[in-house]
């Protein structure tokens, strides 16, 4: 096999199935990508800044009260994000398509369900939602204080710092939590029947089938949604705007790293509406840096199971 | 043979084109936008030059609000933007002509000074050099439910304190008595703070003294707006943090709450929204002593792109705008937005025509941060906005904002500098 | 006959969970349908109770006055193309990737991963100029390159690790049966990672679906619009006319689900086919 593959390598080798990719990926993405975070290395008023300043931007970053602030502010708040997303849509993405997988009536209805917020555009959940968590008219309230909860009434959820980017988090997971749902089932279908099957004779219950057999072998699967979880949430931006605003209202509560880099790099503030390109990019620059080592983290991990396999 | 009759017979259609190819020759330009909201109506006005006009052909091709300065810039620095253009005013105006988005407009200056006053054409002129035309301005003030206010024997206060007095007796009744609520940061900022603060501090004058370093930017009476913001935060809506632009609308329209600040624009929404109940505007009263000073606020002009092809076409439809003509179509067709050509003209829609009554005989002055308090960091904007967000949470006393907003200036702003403890 | 009784309960646990979950998930669907039928102060006046009266001025408009059905054309089309190119190139270049051994794969794997690692309005100014330069600014085919480009980063990851996954035996045995690569690719590979091509291509209609921001620095001409883009013609500044918002973003669910639905239909057929077994 070898000898045959060394024949013919130079009209196979790997390298050529990548390249229409590569194509179209440096042309439109990593050439224009690299080339604007060249611009953290410049200042000036406008999307273009030219003048050259070297590390100047990054300090002013992690120095100026009135970026670090806002920095770290947004770090924090897509940390909590990150955690109700890890903790509540992928928790439950995991559950759904467990119970989705084995022989349910009406799976297929169940399954469209739970993917239909992920059709609605953003714009259209954040609309729904505020009318939901409306203190004046808004369903949230009007059971909770028909339960009793009188407290609740006319409680601005997502007006108050200490809820507002609980909800914000909360209604994302409500959004997108057919994404996991649809990749673990993906994940689910490559285990084995036989090997479920002969659990079950053994006398497995559906828990101790679940957390020795299933959980194990999806590992791989857990990785791609943690990692497209987590990357997805530090370049998150839409939910924010729809919900609240780019400014990460009430007081920067909702602010996260995405409408962080948005507001400094391209809007600017309301109404002037100045950007300022070279901090924006050395914001997003940041947040390259943050997912890079965070990928590469699990990738090597990944690898040293596979060696260990 | 055959070949060449062909030939001449083609040479003669083109000839004869000729003439009719130059004639047809029709320019077009885009007009670009926030305004979303009056489409159609903008579009009549861009009619009414076009058949002054016949050969120029101008598009109305607005952009998303929340969306617009982002790709307004991204179109401008790419070279794409539209040939004319809203240009809004002061700082952020400015900013596009130090950039060289936008055309000088200096041939215009002598029928600019003709139809405009000087304070209209400051708010879109760079040391001197105007690079937009004024175009429209809003008024603000506060709607009430005439009905509403029948129905408990309230008359329209003519004091600040009045005011209060009004809304402590309909919370009594159950009515919310201001439909505002912080949700939508700017509706605090600028619809009720800015709207009421020249009542406190003075007009246009007034204003000067802070920006040329008279009085410090904490002085009693900047206390005394902030003051009464916090009175007014009793009298807003349950869950204010969580009542946005939109939501506080809704409560004056379905007769949930009795006032609403407000500005002209509302005019056409409210009156196309077709309430059940009888509503009109009264101006922000000012504190028992001081006089009254409607905030009417030089919203947008109209500028021309640097880079467009069409420049001798532009600038004939900005010089038409500053014609009467033009003014009226406006006042016309976009009810609460006001030409802010000195030539008188007639309004017709009853509402925006008593807005528009609000500013007789009263000294008028444009929203306080937007001359010259936005042209650093910290932001004059942003600051006057925390503070009175803060204030009506009640997380920062008046004192504390009014000191919040001259620590704040005082870091670029060199007549605040002086004040500098 | 225990362990079916605890089967039977364990199911009806379950049948009570996604219960209670689609009545969370169609809540807010209800309320956007309800109140596309409604007088807009009817709207705020009762947010969920049903539209009484029932008015179709929304739809009517909609449907006959606006550009809603040659936008939605528009976006469908986008999309169809879109998501094909990128699942032929990013597959391909995936069945590379997870084959290759070498320190030049996995670099290209992380620079293919890198491109999620970025907020892509960075490059916003950049692509700009290439689409300009291309001659494509103001048509929405400028819009498929962009896309693809900005789905690869995902469908490579995604589809590496499922390809990965795959046992060896599979190819090796056809290797030997002589074989080539891209035979393998195409009657082998292709088939077996049908469900992770249906997720793939479910992650980009969503992200595609939901973009305005490059049909709007695109300076898309009228006839060109997507969807979401006429949408937002209708929030304005200070006013919003949301029986019309709610109309259009009722009937946009009616693609995007018919698209969802043929794609989940390679997924599910991925899922039953099951060659893995044994």
């Amino acid at each position: 096999m070898i000898h045959r593959a060394k024949k013919r390598w130079w009209k196979e080798h790997w390298f050529y199935f990548t390249i229409p990719a590569l194509i179209i990926y440096v042309w439109f993405m990593a050439f224009p990508l690299l080339n604007s975070m060249r611009l953290s290395f410049y200042t000036g008023t406008g999307l273009v800044p030219t003048e050259f300043v070297g590390l100047k931007n990054y300090v002013e970053l992690f120095t100026n009260p009135l970026y670090k602030d806002r920095l770290v502010g947004a770090l924090k708040n897509t940390l909590i994000l990150f955690a109700i997303c890890m903790g509540i849509q992928n928790t439950l993405g995991l559950m759904f398509a467990n119970m989705l997988s084995g022989r349910l009536r009406g799976a297929a209805v169940y399954r469209t369900i739970i993917f239909l917020p992920a059709t609605i555009s953003v714009l259209v959940t954040g609309f729904l939602w505020k009318l939901i968590l409306n203190p004046h008219w808004g369903a949230v309230n009007y059971l909770l204080v028909n339960l009793g909860f009188d407290q609740f009434y006319g409680y601005p959820w997502l007006g108050k710092p200490e809820t507002a980017m609980i909800m914000v988090g909360l209604i994302t997971a409500w959004q997108w939590v057919g994404i996991p749902t649809m990749i673990f089932l993906a994940g689910l279908q490559g285990i084995s029947e036989d090997l479920l099957e002969a659990a079950a004779i053994d006398g497995a219950s559906g828990t101790q089938i679940f957390w020795r057999i299933k959980l194990p072998l999806l590992t791989p699967v857990m990785g791609i949604v943690s990692i497209l979880t987590f990357v997805g949430n530090f370049n998150a931006f839409d939910i924010v705007f729809a919900m609240t605003n780019a400014r990460g209202a009430p007081e920067y509560s909702t602010d996260i790293m995405g409408t962080l880099f948005y507001r400094v790099g391209i809007a600017g503030e309301h109404p002037v509406a100045e950007p300022n390109m070279g901090i924006g990019a050395s914001i997003a620059t940041v947040i390259f840096f943050i997912l890079f080592v965070g990928v590469s983290l699990w990738l090597i991990s990944r690898e040293r199971a596979a060696k260990n396999s | 043979m055959k070949r060449r009759r062909g030939l001449v017979v083609v040479l003669v259609l083109a000839l004869l084109a000729l003439p009719l190819a130059a004639s047809a020759q029709t320019v077009e330009l885009t007009l670009g936008s926030w305004r979303v909201d009056d489409v159609a109506q903008v579009q009549k006005l861009l009619d009414a030059f076009h058949a002054k006009h016949p050969n120029i052909r101008i598009k109305f091709t607005p952009t998303n609000p929340p969306d617009y300065n982002a790709v307004l810039r991204t179109q401008l620095t790419g070279g794409t933007g539209p040939d004319l253009m809203y240009v809004r005013s002061y700082k952020v105006g400015q900013d596009l002509y130090a950039d060289g988005f936008l055309e000088p407009l200096t041939e215009l200056l002598p029928i600019l000074e003709e139809n405009y006053t000087v304070g209209s054409l400051e708010a879109w002129s760079l040391d001197g050099v105007p690079f937009a035309v004024p175009f429209m301005a809003v008024s603000h003030g506060i709607y009430y439910n005439v009905d509403l206010f029948k129905k408990h024997n309230l008359e329209i206060p003519q004091t600040w304190e009045e005011l209060l007095a009004v809304a402590e007796k309909l919370k009594a009744a159950g009515v919310i008595p201001f439909a505002n609520g912080s949700k939508d940061e700017w509706d605090m900022n600028e619809i009720v703070f800015m709207n009421l603060l020249p009542n406190f501090i003075g007009g246009r004058d007034a204003r000067l003294e802070y920006e040329t370093g008279q009085v410090p930017f904490n002085d009693e009476k900047m206390v005394s707006a902030f003051q009464a913001l916090q009175d007014l935060a009793p009298y807003l809506p349950v869950g204010q943090e969580g009542v946005s632009y939109y939501d506080a609308q809704q409560l004056f329209l379905l007769g949930r709450a009795a006032m609403f600040f407000g500005g002209s624009w509302d005019v056409a929404f409210f009156v196309a929204s077709e309430p059940d109940f009888e509503w009109s505007v009264f101006a922000t009263p000012a504190p028992e002593g001081r006089p009254q000073v409607v905030c009417f606020h030089p919203d947008a002009g109209l500028g021309l792109n640097a880079a467009s092809p069409h420049k001798e076409a532009g600038l004939a439809f900005l010089k038409w705008v500053t014609s009467a003509e033009a003014a009226q179509i406006l006042a016309d067709e976009i009810p609460g937005f006001y030409p802010l050509n000195v030539n008188p003209i007639q309004i017709q829609s009853k509402h925006a025509n008593d807005f528009y009554a609000l500013s007789e005989g009263k000294e008028v002055d444009a929203r306080f941060v937007w001359p010259v308090l936005q042209a650093g960091e910290p932001n004059g904007y942003l600051l006057t906005q925390t503070a009175a967000l803060a204030v009506v949470k009640g997380s920062m006393t008046p004192q504390e904002a009014a000191d919040y907003l001259q620590e704040g200036l005082e870091q670029w702003f060199e007549p605040a500098m002086k004040f500098k403890k | 006959m225990q362990r079916i009784m605890r089967i039977r309960k364990f199911k009806l646990v379950h049948y009570l969970i996604l219960t209670i979950w689609a009545f969370i998930v169609l809540f807010p669907v209800w309320t956007m349908i309800a109140n596309s039928f409604k007088k807009q102060l009817d709207i705020f006046r009762n947010p969920f109770a049903p539209p009484a009266p029932l008015r179709l001025d929304g739809y009517i408009y909609v449907l006959r006055d606006s550009d809603f059905l040659r936008y939605c054309w528009n976006t469908v089309l986008i999309v169809g193309i879109t998501i094909f190119l990128t699942l032929l190139t990013g597959s391909l270049a995936a069945f590379a990737l997870a084959n290759w051994k070498g320190k030049f794969s996995k670099f290209l794997y992380l620079f293919f991963l890198a491109g999620i690692m970025i907020p892509i309005r960075l490059g916003t100014i950049n692509i700009f100029q290439i689409i300009r330069g291309l001659g494509l600014m103001g048509s929405m085919y400028s819009l498929i390159p962009i896309y693809v480009a900005w789905g690869l980063p995902i469908a490579v990851f995604v589809l590496t690790t499922f390809i990965q996954e795959l046992p060896r035996e599979l190819m090796e045995v056809a290797a030997i049966d002589g074989a080539s690569r891209l035979r393998i690719y195409y009657s082998i590979i292709l088939p077996l990672i049908r469900p992770a091509l249906g997720t793939v291509a479910i992650l980009n209609l969503v992200n595609i679906w939901n973009d305005i921001w490059f049909p709007l620095i695109f300076n898309l001409k009228e006839s060109h619009r997507t969807l979401l883009l006429g949408v937002t013609y209708f929030f304005g500044t200070y006013q919003t006319d949301w029986t019309k918002v709610l109309v259009v973003l009722t009937l946009s669910t009616v693609p995007i689900l018919t698209l969802y639905i043929l794609m989940s239909r390679q997924f599910i057929k991925g899922l039953t086919a099951g060659a893995i077994k044994g």
